[in-house]
């Protein structure tokens, strides 16, 4: 064993002879630094109701740009993709900017299906002009409850029921009174005709009852040939008048269903007159209502029997639209513009865009066991209601809805909407359905998403940059300024009144306008997370409530905060506990070579905190290797182990530029269990490997985050606050005693938005925020020894680290050519692992 | 059973259902139900296979003729009895099916005999108080037999039978009175036919002049005694067309229609052939 691990004060004599140590330590970061906090006075109101509500967008100029070009370009495909992070408020502020433009947008016009008399399968799709739909359909219900009326009192009529007798009596005058005639004749000529059940049959009669046949048998001869031979004539005129029946029954229907439309002619014709002149501008609509009124006439008997008979299963009246017999002649509104409320053109949002949700779709009725449907099951998708202006869908949502996202596509790209069950579109069931018109489609399509789904579409399907040209990128953050301050002030007051809250006075707008930034994890930005802020509002309003203040305080703000931090940081108290009770090691005071606090962060959902975690290197005579531990145990991530290739290659360019690098070291993160990822730490390892190859403690009071570069420049990392505090957290623990404080990244000061008790302790002096842009500079703060330059000869100055760790190297490097050469003697030179 | 039971207040009484064909009208079938709701009564479904139809079998030139009048076959007594036998099975059904569904005692048989003989034994059989219900639509032709049944059936007290235009039941229960003096015991019968579905009771007054309307009105409105629920109409047939007053029937849209035989409505030896082309309810015929 070359190295021992030793316990030692900064600036100690340690095994390898003086060290030169810095006269005094570097100064740390003042408390103003940590935390940029708006004064509420410079807000310039006292409650939020002084301030106008902000609809759209804030700070958001190219994403508003663009979302204005997609808005006004007329070409079909260029429809938008709004990309930015979940609950950014995307989807509102679309609608809040697209609403006022649809407004003044001309009003789409109106669609309806009817039934296609010729061909029922293909319900035939009428275009109306916006807000006629409603009123075709109420008209064709208005007609068929007159005819109602109108048609059973004329078919009861004197008229027509003189005119029917009439025809009735002819044909009774051609077959019943033949056949009463030949039932006479047949009496007469004592034959009696009687009914069997299946025809009629003769026989010889005396006195009305049929003759038995012994006593006709007893008959002479030649009286019973005669009686034979009238059966037979009379049998033979019997069967004439009957084959006779049929044709005249077939004439008496003939000549009634003529009487039946002659009568009904001229009542449809009067009933639906008024209609077809309403809608004589619309050729199309007069064309289905003359289609109707023909097959309303020929169908006429449908108004002779009583709802009750035909609709006997329900036995309650039903009204013409909801009676079976008069379906075909409804009107079914798939979509209606233009109300009131809604002028101009529509802006659709579908929350669940599922394929028929946004197709529509062709519903069935269960009705004595089987499934049936017809044209009035027929029901709108989002593409129908938003036809004419702008349909907003979230991308991920129509992506993981089965058949949705190529039915969009298909639809955009016909621009066509096609109602098909998705297996029939698939081809994969052939069962004969309805099979509706297409209706022209004509809108603009807004999706919104993640960054990181838009460029997977835009890497995978080719078809969505040819049908999103518009990308309309929202940023997480807006650039703190007094401007966006106030701009942010007034999207606080939208909220308020969105959600009915309490005002809040300027102290809880500028508490708010902090934890934005403390979201932005960027003290010059501000957080645009709208969904985040809000609930912040919503729950300090709560808070307020309880207080019963009228007005929401900063008070009330910061126990918001704090309580959404309580209710998710059962981990985080978890984790302190173990490093409190000794479980996990982490030392706060004291020193030790080769071992070093590192930082990291635990994200649990929204929330995310610091942890200290020990991090320790072993250095020893080898063949040029560093060994990670974490990624020897497939507990590191690439990140991770580039970090520590990257510090290999700062030793090598550094100390050993003309000797071999004999050396072998471990790097580990102690009683790390998970998966370590990310290159935060990588200044730590080179600290911790620093330390062992010159044999010199660091100091445990300190905790270090930040990359390092093959340079040895200190690179910014994230999470910078969360890391801070969560050291912070463990020393206030075991009590503060103004020796501990976290090295960063001086790249990272720009981030601070630090909890307002560590900005406390730093200002008392009891923590210490260090900030560092080279390994230099922080291996001197962390080690009180100096770290040297290069002179004009080439060499550190004796005493300093770096002088230390070159000689070691050396040291390493002369011991593994003698014992090569020992090898080569006949020894082994293998590098031990 | 409509004069007797009525008029005493007794309960039973007894339907006899005549089943002559396996097509019987289910607007019959409904109607004889429905009395036998009404009177609380049972019905006997009597299936009469008529014996002069084996009387012919035996006649070795006699043939049959289809309905259709295209098909001739000979008659034979098994091929008469088979037929006849699987009328009587789908007649049987269609009556039980009913029947049970009224929760109406049933009990079929089947008998052969001279039909009108057949009735007249079977309303003897089991007292006097029996309606006769015919299955097979009556036919203008038809009036003859009415009359027959009415005197030669003693132990009935009425007919139901329907035309062949019948299709419903339901709907206002009309009394046609051309006799006040048979009006109480006519009325008391369509209470208890309306009181099944409480249908309207409806009294059409017929004369030949206003004078006898105004003074049949004046006893009718004696014998309701100012009750709301009867409504009054009068049918005023000046020179006493049957065709008049089976016009004002078929507009009434009854549910049952009650009447006397041998008046205007059902005439005695007149011609049946308004009525049939009309009437598009039940009929229930009494002496």
């Amino acid at each position: 064993m070359f190295f021992k691990r030793s316990q030692q004060s900064s600036g100690t004599v340690t095994g390898s002879g003086e060290v030169t140590t810095v006269a005094a330590r570097p100064q740390p970061l003042e408390a103003a630094e940590l935390r940029r906090v708006v004064d509420p006075a410079t807000l310039g109101f006292k409650t939020t109701e002084e301030l106008h509500p902000i609809t759209g967008l804030i700070g958001q100029d190219r994403a508003l740009k663009a979302i204005q070009f997609g808005a006004n370009i007329k070409s079909a495909d260029f429809n938008m993709f709004v990309l930015g992070p979940p609950a950014s408020g995307k989807s509102t502020a679309v609608k809040a900017h697209l609403g006022p433009k649809a407004r003044e947008a001309e009003t789409p016009p109106d669609w309806v299906y009817v039934y296609n008399f010729e061909n029922p399968n293909r319900p035939k799709a009428l275009q109306l002009p916006h807000g006629r739909g409603k009123v075709l359909a109420k008209g064709v219900v208005a007609a068929i409850d007159e005819l109602r009326s109108v048609l059973p009192a004329l078919f009861e009529g004197e008229d027509y029921q003189v005119r029917r007798r009439a025809i009735d009596e002819e044909f009774r005058s051609t077959h019943e009174e033949a056949f009463e005639a030949l039932n006479n004749k047949a009496q007469n000529q004592n034959i009696a005709i009687l009914r069997t059940p299946t025809g009629f049959t003769m026989a010889p009669m005396h006195e009305g009852k049929v003759v038995k046949p012994e006593v006709f048998n007893a008959l002479p001869e030649g009286m019973r040939k005669e009686v034979e031979a009238k059966i037979e004539t009379l049998q033979k005129e019997l069967a004439a008048i009957l084959e006779r029946m049929p044709k005249a029954d077939k004439k008496r229907r003939a000549q009634l269903s003529e009487l039946n439309e002659e009568v009904a002619k001229a009542a449809v014709s009067d009933t639906l007159d008024d209609l077809m002149s309403s809608f004589a501008d619309v050729p199309q609509a007069v064309a289905y209502l003359q289609a109707a009124g023909r097959d309303l006439v020929r169908n006429v008997g449908i108004f002779l029997m009583t709802g009750d008979e035909e609709n006997a299963i329900v036995k309650q009246p039903v009204d013409s639209a909801h009676d079976v017999r008069f379906r075909r002649y409804m009107v079914n509104v798939m979509v209606s513009n233009g109300g009131d409320d809604q002028p101009g053109a529509p802006v659709v949002e579908e929350l669940n865009p599922t394929y028929g949700n946004l197709l529509g779709r062709v519903e069935h009725i269960a009705q004595m066991g089987t499934l049936v449907t017809d044209f009035l099951l027929i029901k709108p998708g989002a593409l129908h209601r938003a036809n004419g202006g702008y349909l907003l869908l979230d991308a991920r949502r129509v992506l993981l809805s089965p058949f949705a996202w190529e039915a969009l596509k298909r639809a955009i790209k016909a621009q066509e909407i096609r109602i098909e069950q998705p297996m029939e579109a698939a081809g994969l069931i052939s069962t004969q359905s309805l099979d509706p018109e297409p209706i022209p489609l004509n809108l603009r399509v807004v999706l919104t998403g993640d960054r990181e789904l838009y460029y997977l579409l835009a890497a995978y399907d080719p078809d969505f940059s040819r049908l999103f040209k518009v990308q309309a990128d929202f940023d997480e953050t807006i650039t703190r300024s007094t401007e966006n301050d106030n701009a942010y002030a007034r999207l606080i007051a939208s909220i308020v009144k969105e959600h009915a809250l309490k005002p809040l006075d300027a102290a809880a707008v500028a508490r708010i306008i902090d934890e934005g930034a403390r979201l932005a994890d960027d003290r010059e930005k501000l957080s645009i997370e709208i969904g985040r802020i809000a609930d912040i509002v919503r729950e300090a309003d709560y808070y307020a409530s309880q207080a019963k203040r009228k007005v929401t305080t900063r008070q009330d703000v910061a126990r918001a905060i704090d309580e959404q931090i309580q209710r998710a940081d059962r981990l985080r108290d978890r984790a302190q506990e173990t490093i409190n009770r000794g479980i996990v090691l982490v030392d706060t005071e004291g020193s030790a070579v080769g071992q070093i606090n590192g930082l990291s962060v635990l994200q649990l959902g929204s929330f995310s905190f610091g942890r200290p975690s020990r991090i320790t290197a072993r250095v020893r005579l080898g063949a040029g290797r560093v060994t990670d531990i974490e990624r020897e145990a497939k507990l590191g991530g690439p990140l991770h182990s580039k970090g520590v290739m990257i510090l290999w290659g700062f030793l090598a360019g550094r100390y050993a530029l003309d000797v071999p690098l004999a050396l072998a070291a471990s790097l580990v993160f102690e009683q790390s269990y998970g998966g370590v990822e990310g290159d935060s730490a990588s200044s730590a390892e080179l600290y911790a490997l620093l330390s062992a190859l010159a044999d010199v403690p660091i100091r445990q009071s300190l905790a270090v985050t930040g990359s390092v570069n093959q340079w040895g420049e200190v690179q910014a990392i994230g999470g910078v606050n969360e890391k801070i505090e969560g050291f912070f957290d463990v020393c206030r623990a075991r009590g503060l005693n103004e020796e501990q404080g976290v090295l960063i990244p001086k790249s990272n000061v720009q981030h601070l938005m630090l909890r307002e008790d560590v900005v406390e302790a730093v200002r008392h002096g009891q923590f210490a925020i260090h900030a560092v842009s080279t390994i230099d500079e922080g291996i001197e703060i962390l080690t009180g020894v100096k770290a040297g330059e290069r002179g004009p000869e080439g060499r550190f100055p004796a005493g300093t680290i770096n002088r230390l760790v070159e000689d070691k190297l050396k040291l390493f490097a002369e011991r593994g050519r003698s014992f090569s050469k020992g090898a080569g003697n006949g020894g082994g030179g293998k590098d031990e692992q | 059973m409509i004069a007797h039971v009525a008029q005493t207040g007794e309960d039973r009484g007894r339907v006899v259902l005549q089943l002559r064909s396996g097509r019987p009208s289910v607007i019959a079938l409904e109607a004889a139900v429905r009395v036998a709701r009404a009177f609380q009564s049972e019905i006997e479904g009597l299936f009469v296979q008529d014996e002069q139809l084996f009387d012919c079998a035996a006649y070795g030139f006699v043939q049959e003729i289809s309905l259709s009048g295209r098909q001739r076959r000979a008659v034979s007594a098994a091929g008469i009895e088979r037929d006849l036998h699987l009328a009587a099975q789908v007649a049987r059904r269609q009556i039980e099916a009913l029947a049970r569904r009224a929760e109406v005692p049933l009990r079929c048989r089947v008998v052969r005999d001279e039909p009108l003989r057949a009735l007249s034994v079977a309303c003897a059989e089991s007292g006097p108080w029996n309606m006769v219900a015919l299955a097979e639509p009556f036919t203008a032709g038809n009036g003859g037999m009415l009359k027959q049944m009415l005197v030669e059936i003693a132990g009935s007290t009425g007919l139901v039978m329907v035309g062949p235009k019948a299709k419903r039941v339901t709907g206002p229960v009309i009394v046609a009175v051309e006799d006040s003096e048979q009006l109480p015991a006519m009325l008391k019968t369509a209470e208890r036919l309306a009181a099944l579905d409480g249908a309207e009771l409806l009294l059409l007054l017929i004369a030949s002049d206003p004078e006898r309307l105004h003074w049949m009105d004046g006893e009718a409105r004696l014998v309701i005694e100012g009750r709301e629920d009867v409504r009054i109409q009068s049918a005023e047939v000046a020179r006493g067309e049957a065709a008049v007053v089976a016009e004002t029937l078929r507009r009434l849209k009854g549910g049952f229609v009650i009447c006397r035989f041998g008046g205007l409505v059902v005439p005695d030896e007149g011609d049946l052939r308004p009525l049939v082309a009309a009437l598009e309810c039940p009929l229930l015929l009494v002496r």
